[in-house]
């Protein structure tokens, strides 16, 4: 599977998984798809521990260092998985995975040359020295625990969006 | 789960479920759903039986040597920063877990779905201690909210629907009536938020455990199992040993499958994998890991003649696809463990003497094994665990009185067909005394025996 087929079943895969889906042609884009998405405002948090999220950090002037108290979450994430349209959240650097959790809305920024084919490529990666916590995200949290009637948004976000640069 | 030597009362609890209509059309539901679902799941893995052959030789393999890939896990969590401890049984695992968290004064406790703890009867004991226990997967919660068990390893709240939540909401939460499941799930997110914060401690469960890397595998959808084992300072897991698996990188088979078997996902929304606590540098995880694998039984199924129901992974598929249990749900069981799987762990863990009537519940037809991701030999190991109970003398004296009966008399070609004739003759009389109840359910004689015709 080349690189162009991976972005593209990766994002097929996770817009199955009702996550919303946005594909940049270019670097200078994220910050106008950002805006689009993350309504003004708002509290965000933005960790800034990337290039990325530096870049787009002053996007948001109500810019929290709490993820308890932020209504969204603007990250970059560790990678990405193709097979089932899954994110990968990994607590490298310092990062605070559960930052991905505690706001209804999470938004996560892919590098492409991060998205894996398959879920062995990912965990070959990691089986040597694995992060302390590694969480796999596949679409928004949901639960279907009364009834079987999918209910979205259980303790997790109700909207996830990715972006891949 | 109560360990108490009553026998359990498999076919009283199905007589109340047949008469129970709420309980049967939500089960109706249930299994017609999880079989569509999970069909749907599997149609686009093209070499599902290769994959199946895989993840049972991955578990096989487990079980080949326990002990080494035990020993394994301790010292490789141990290297990540855990406390591992080892419980022989129930007592010694709420003991343990008790102990780590009344020495460091933990009062409020948020907790993950886990069957384990629940066949070690975890909560009461907690809470006898004076902790406060949250139950905090939507199913759980409300099945706690309204004193029960859980009817499903997967789904535990199955046996209620919806009118039966709101109004539960409403007693107890004080909330006006609903009964949208997307509006009475908000409703308790908002309630379990503001424990998960405040929460001194996590207890979770464990969907596997690396040997490899020491790490533990969590299956959610909810996001509650990332709270609990993430947000609060401590975090303890409680496992049994047969959940290890050797590589982490062995990992993708389980994910591929057990999703897919449990609730026809093609991955669930969250799997975490959690390496020790938090560590210098780190801004996830709980500053203190406590793993207690707990033992319970299993060295000594391991050792028997039906060790391969330890192969299972707790998917739930056989269950949902049992005709007994799609009848009488999982309530009836009376114990942990429902289904095809349930039926024998509760055998094997509880003893033949308080067990011996689930031992019947199953008519054999192996649906089970069919759509069993990992391969466990269900049909027989169900029908070596009937022929224990009648080694140990536990059938019913009377289905023994009227089997030799009918053995003596089907052995001989004359008492057979005199049967046979008596049968026509008074099968008036049994339906009359009978009522509907018999002539309902039992065939009437034919008129003609077959023997007679082929002759
Ligand atoms: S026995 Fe097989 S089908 Fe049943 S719960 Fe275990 S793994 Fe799933």
């Amino acid at each position: 599977m080349n690189g162009e087929e991976r972005v593209r079943l990766f994002l097929e895969n996770a817009a199955k998984a009702a996550a919303g889906t946005h594909l940049l042609p270019g670097p200078e884009a994220l910050r106008d798809v950002l805006a689009g998405i993350v309504p003004p405002g708002v509290p965000v948090y933005c960790p800034g521990l990337t290039a990325a999220e530096e870049a787009v950090a002053d996007l948001f002037p109500n810019r929290v260092a709490d993820y308890a108290d932020a209504a969204a979450t603007v990250e970059e994430v560790f990678g990405a998985v193709a097979e089932t349209g899954t994110l990968a959240c990994a607590s490298v650097d310092g990062r605070a995975v559960q930052a991905g959790l505690l706001p209804a809305h999470h938004v996560a920024i892919v590098r492409r040359d991060r998205i894996f084919a398959e879920l062995d490529d990912l965990f070959a990666e990691v089986v040597s020295a694995p992060p302390t916590n590694l969480t796999l995200v596949t679409g928004p949290s949901r639960t279907a625990d009364i009834e079987l009637t999918l209910a979205i948004g259980v303790h997790g976000p109700e909207r996830l969006d990715i972006i891949v640069v | 789960m109560n360990l108490g030597q009553t026998t359990l009362r498999f076919r009283q609890n199905s007589v109340r479920a047949l008469e129970d209509v709420a309980l049967r059309a939500a089960m109706k539901q249930a299994a017609d759903t999880f079989g569509a679902k999970r069909a749907e799941a599997f149609a686009p893995v093209s070499d599902l039986e290769a994959l199946r052959d895989r993840a049972s030789g991955i578990r096989d393999e487990v079980l080949a040597d326990l002990p080494r890939h035990v020993e394994t896990f301790v010292a490789s969590a141990t290297r990540a920063g855990a406390t591992v401890h080892r419980a022989k049984d129930a007592a010694a695992a709420r003991e343990i877990v008790a102990k780590v968290l009344s020495d460091r004064g933990a009062k409020r406790i948020v907790k993950g779905k886990s069957m384990v703890s629940e066949e070690v009867d975890l909560n009461a004991h907690l809470e006898a201690a004076g902790m406060e226990v949250f139950e905090t997967d939507l199913g759980e919660y409300i099945i706690q909210m309204a004193g029960e068990s859980p009817s499903h390893i997967i789904v535990p709240a199955i046996h209620k629907n919806r009118r039966q939540i709101g109004r539960l909401f409403t007693e107890r939460l004080g909330v006006p009536y609903t009964e949208d499941p997307q509006a009475l799930t908000r409703i308790a997110r908002g309630a379990l938020r503001e424990k998960f914060l405040s929460a001194d401690a996590g207890i979770s469960g464990a969907n596997f455990a690396a040997a490899d890397t020491g790490s533990l595998v969590l299956f959610t959808n909810e996001g509650n199992g990332r709270m609990v084992t993430t947000v609060p300072p401590l975090h303890v897991a409680i496992l049994s040993v047969e959940k290890i698996i050797p590589s982490l990188s062995d990992l993708p088979a389980f994910l591929r499958l057990l999703p897919r078997s449990a609730t026809g996902q093609a991955i669930t929304a969250y799997v975490s994998v959690i390496t020790g606590p938090r560590k210098p540098g780190d801004a996830t995880g709980a500053k203190e890991l406590h793993i207690v694998l707990l033992d319970n039984g299993r060295t000594e199924i391991l050792a028997g003649e039906s060790r391969d129901i330890l192969k299972c992974i707790r998917c739930g598929a056989c269950m949902n696809v049992c005709p007994v249990y799609r009848t009488v749900g999982g309530h009836a069981y009376g114990w942990t463990y429902p289904g095809p799987m349930g039926l024998i762990l509760t055998t094997l863990l509880t003893g033949m003497a308080k067990s011996h009537p689930v031992v019947d519940a199953s008519t054999l037809c192996g649906a089970c094994a069919e759509v069993c991701p990992v391969r466990v030999p269900l049909v027989p190991l169900i029908l070596q665990l009937r022929r224990r109970k009648v080694r140990e003398g536990f059938p019913d004296p009377k289905e023994r009185r009227v089997m030799a009966w009918f053995g003596r008399a089907a052995a001989s070609p004359g008492w057979f067909s005199l049967g046979q004739r008596l049968a026509g003759i008074f099968w008036p009389l049994v339906r009359a005394v009978g009522g509907k109840d018999v002539a309902g359910r039992l065939p009437p004689p034919a008129r003609i025996p077959f023997r007679r015709k082929a002759h």
